[in-house]
């Protein structure tokens, strides 16, 4: 019998391991650069997305600065507020329509058959589609913040980026272990822009991405206290608005560390668990 | 055995004479057009009730942000600085009556925008192309929906913020008010028939249609009177219907507005309804002659 070339298939080692991550890596960052309109729009957009906000509050407080608000927020200046909202909100953005439909973009491809009958843990590949969305996501959330920099009166000292960086890290890991949730439920559910739409919304009234946590009532209060976004907007603003040290905000990174490992252990045996299923039904490639 | 000559009768294919140029045969068979389009969309609409219900809930979920934020900045809901500059300094009325026509928008830019994309991802473009019905039936079907499905959005929208917030809203204004709102919308249906001439051209016209709809809602006085705008913004508002829409409908509807621009609505509108529909159609058939020449029509 003829032996077929390279048929063998190679041992679950660390190197092909990496193999698959930064191979998924490359294909996702080749996609984004092949649409450089589709690149600038992300990394200028959402700028416009927070303006009319900013106008709102001028017209309603007649300054820049409002001391209820001062009251609730802890800063009486509603635009660096405002912005930084915005930024760190458009990691969920990027997170929950990139992450988690991501593979719901394989199917349109034709190409998730082969992805989940490949002899490789499937883990490595989320990972690898995780690692490149947080890449190009960071990219956009710093173009936005030299814009907001220029523009908006940001301030940004050497001291706070290292603070800032690790809360952000920390925001990305619980928002992809939520992306996984969600890309898990749409090997099985199929329609994930709906899901992404619903945790858009969820995300976008009960996070204090414009407002303080304080403005909602108390079981939005509640809700808002489950989401990563939650946190790590109440500690990046305490670091950067109020100069507040990291040791100060041990409790925001605690909240952030546990929904990190809630989420991503939950991604992970729920998108197990959904390709078992899915590959038994024989839905996969079903739109 | 003989070979018969095939009777030119038998195989003489049927002639089907389509209604032509503007008379009322034409008019009422592209009125058909327009309503068997409407109803295809309402159908696929329903084909997915989870969808559905997510849309319709869509527009007092973004409204809710707006809201909340102006009631964090001021302490509650009354704003001496919006009556100093309007008249009025009730920010849950003024935020509704703006926020209430962005959706009315979206249903330009992005429904009507991307009528004609649909059918091309669908892949039934070329199938409607080679029927006699016009190009822009297929595309004003898609407003009939997407304009009914708005209204539907915007009644929910209104019934949570009453029940939620209570609404001061002068009832006497609601028949003038509609009436500015049917001349926006043909002014916003020449705009929608323009972004869907630039879809077929850009294809991927979603950055351009996102685009326009982040300008637009900036320029227009959703959330803030008009006056808070640069001059330059200011004037470049007066182009797009919305501006002077959401100050006529908030003259009529709140009580003591005053009006951030001078002039009449009415007119205002009127003139940019001509002008957009006339400018919306001709670019329509420019670029429809221009894809069917180069045959980019099925082009992704």
């Amino acid at each position: 019998m003829m032996k077929l070339k390279g048929s063998t298939l190679p041992q679950s080692s660390l190197h092909s391991n990496y193999f698959i991550v930064w191979s998924e890596v490359v294909k996702n960052l080749k996609f984004l650069l092949a649409y450089p309109v589709v690149f600038i729009f992300w990394a200028v957009f959402p700028v416009f997305w927070f303006i009319p906000f900013i106008l709102q509050g001028e017209a309603f407080v007649g300054g820049l600065q409002s001391q209820s608000f001062a009251d609730i927020a802890g800063t009486p200046e509603f635009i660096p507020f405002v912005v930084l909202g915005a930024i760190l909100n458009s990691f969920v953005l990027t997170s929950l329509y990139g992450m988690g439909e991501s593979i719901r973009r394989e199917a349109y491809r034709g190409t998730l058959d082969y992805i989940l009958s490949s002899p490789c843990n499937k883990a490595f590949i989320l990972i690898g589609k995780a690692l490149s969305e947080s890449i190009s996501s960071t990219i956009f959330a710093f173009t936005q913040l030299a814009i907001c920099i220029l523009f908006f009166g940001i301030e940004l000292t050497l001291g706070i980026i290292i603070p800032v960086i690790f809360i952000v890290i920390l925001l990305i890991l619980g928002l992809y272990g939520m992306a996984l949730i969600l890309a898990a439920l749409s090997l099985r559910y199929k329609q994930a822009h709906d899901m992404a739409h619903t945790m858009e919304y969820v995300f976008s009234v009960f996070s204090p991405v414009r407002y303080p946590l304080a403005s909602l009532p108390l079981w939005g209060q509640i809700l808002g206290k489950l989401l990563p976004l939650t946190y790590a907007l109440i500690a990046v603003r305490s670091i950067m608005l109020l100069k507040q040290n990291l040791a100060m905000l041990y409790l925001e990174v605690l909240m952030l560390l546990i929904i990190d490992a809630v989420a991503i252990f939950l991604g992970f045996y729920l998108f197990n668990w959904m390709e078992e299923r899915t590959k038994k039904s024989g839905t996969i490639s079903h739109f | 055995m003989s070979l018969e000559k095939p009777s030119k009768k038998r195989h003489r294919l049927q002639e089907v004479k389509c209604p032509t140029g503007f008379t009322w045969r034409n008019m009422k068979a592209e009125l058909r057009a327009i309503w068997e389009c409407n109803i295809k969309a309402w159908k696929l609409d329903l084909a997915y009730p989870i969808s559905f219900i997510r849309q319709c809930i869509s527009p007092f979920i973004f409204l809710l942000p707006f809201i909340i934020y102006g009631l964090a900045v001021i302490g509650g809901r009354y704003s001496e600085n919006l009556e100093k500059l309007v008249g009025t300094g009730d920010i849950v009325t003024f935020v509704f009556t703006g926020y209430m026509i962005m959706g009315f928008i979206g249903t330009a830019v992005w429904a009507m925008g991307f009528s004609i994309r649909r059918e091309q991802w669908f892949g039934t473009l070329e199938s409607l192309y080679v029927t006699p019905t016009s190009r822009l039936s297929l595309v004003l079907g898609m407003a009939l929906h997407s304009t009914v499905h708005q209204s539907l959005g915007t009644a929910i929208e209104f019934a949570a913020i009453y029940l939620i917030f209570g609404l001061a809203l002068q009832i006497q204004g609601i028949l003038p008010a509609l009436a500015i709102f049917a001349l926006m919308m043909l002014a916003l249906y020449g705009f929608g028939i323009l972004v869907s001439a630039l879809s077929l051209v850009l294809k991927e016209g979603w950055i351009v249609a996102e685009g326009i709809h982040s300008i637009m809602m900036i320029l227009s006085p959703v959330a803030y009177p008009l006056i808070v705008l640069p001059t330059v913004a200011q004037q470049a508002s007066s182009i797009l219907p919305t501006a002077p829409a959401l100050v006529g409908m908030r003259a009529f509807l709140i009580e003591n507005y005053t009006p951030e621009v001078i002039g009449n609505v009415f007119l205002h509108l009127l003139a940019l309804d001509v002008a957009w529909i006339l400018f919306g159609v001709f670019i329509f058939y420019l670029t429809d002659i221009y894809v069917r020449k180069r045959g980019s029509l099925a082009k992704y």
